[in-house]
């Protein structure tokens, strides 16, 4: 229980931090008219959930629930396809 | 690509999409990229690559909330999005086969979808199927406190669930939309899933589904970086506190009224795919 419960702050954690930093980036770039500060606020804001499945990833496989961690990873997977297909073009 | 229209206009139309959208339970696309196209005159495209981020940071905030209220089932979660994912990548890559007037055909089809299932879950009922005491949870069940008693449930007909999830995956990644309004009555009115763990596990995954298909348009080139900015900061906030309020209203003529507007919408889509 104990292990769920350190999951679950671990995902909210990631989730915030990604949200906070995203948006304080992109309201930089906005007022400041900085094309760096839209683009690297909007990167983060879009791996923000890939961070929350790698924990989630990580997570499962550290308590030995290999099942729901193998299912984890294959979301990466396709996540890490998706990715490779915007910056392999 | 120069953006004509004023930042703070977008942000405002941002606010308004992400309001009412959550206020329905739709999510904020629903408005937010027929409002771009046909308002704006902005590429259906580049539309729905600023709503697949304004989704993203919606959900990522919901779902904070959502965990710590415990209402999330991140074990459901993780299987089902194994099928949202692989329907957004999907769904990311064949947009760039249709034509501007095909996905205007299809977003105008799937709103009024959208409208009818709204409309005729406007007076709904939470469906408990509650799990044999024998059998338990399962590997994708739980608990769940309704009204004063704790229920035990667990996920039936999964290969409706992970087929429903694959379909609101691809209407998210072709259409920028979450895809709850598809996810939540499958699994509460066919594969046992209380509505308030339906609802919170869906909100949970749709960050993650329209991840898989964001960096497609991002990639692509499809992603106006002053325009999506300025939407999902709009959005962020209209959707927050629209699912507040939408606690507090369960008005069954309001969601008839809005299903009108929806059809009235998907016409005007419908239109533009002459």
């Amino acid at each position: 229980m104990k292990d769920f419960v350190a999951l679950d702050r671990a995902v909210e954690t990631v989730l915030t931090a990604g949200l906070a930093a995203s948006a304080l980036l992109l309201l930089a770039g906005l007022v400041g008219g900085s094309g760096s500060a839209l683009r690297a606020g909007t990167v983060i804001l879009m791996f923000t959930p890939v961070a929350r499945v790698a924990v989630v990833a990580t997570g499962m496989l550290a308590r030995r629930d290999w099942a729901f961690g193998m299912v984890s990873l294959w979301v990466l997977g396709v996540l890490a396809t998706s990715v490779a297909v915007a910056f392999h073009r | 690509m120069p953006l004509a229209t004023p930042v703070w206009l977008l942000a405002g139309t941002g606010v308004a999409t992400g309001l009412i959208g959550a206020l329905l339970g739709l999510g904020g696309g629903v408005f937010l990229v027929p409002i771009l196209t046909l308002a704006f005159h902005l590429p259906i495209r580049t539309a729905v690559a600023a709503s697949l981020i304004s989704v993203i940071a919606t959900a990522s905030a919901a779902a904070t909330v959502n965990m710590s209220r415990g209402v999330v089932n991140m074990r459901l979660a993780m299987v089902l999005e194994v099928a949202t994912t692989i329907g957004g990548l999907g769904g990311g890559l064949t947009s760039a086969l249709l034509t501007q007037r095909q996905l205007f055909a299809v977003f105008g089809a799937t709103l009024a979808a959208m409208a009818i299932v709204m409309a005729r879950r406007s007076g709904r009922r939470n469906i408990i199927a509650v799990a044999d005491a024998g059998l338990g949870t399962g590997l994708l069940g739980g608990r769940v406190e309704e009204d004063g008693r704790v229920y035990v449930y667990r996920l039936r007909r999964s290969p409706l669930a992970l087929g429903a999830s694959f379909i609101a995956g691809a209407i998210s990644g072709l259409l920028g939309l979450g895809g709850g309004i598809i996810k939540v009555p499958v699994l509460n009115t066919f594969c046992g899933i209380p509505i308030r763990v339906a609802t919170a596990t869906s909100a949970f995954m749709i960050g993650v589904t329209a991840a898989s298909s964001a960096f497609v348009y991002f990639g692509r080139g499809d992603m106006d970086l002053h325009l999506t900015a300025a939407v999902a900061l709009g959005t962020l906030p209209g959707s927050l506190a629209g699912a507040r309020l939408s606690e507090r209203m369960q008005a069954r003529s309001l969601k008839l009224l809005m299903a009108a507007v929806l059809v009235a919408v998907a016409a005007r889509m419908l239109w533009e795919s002459r």
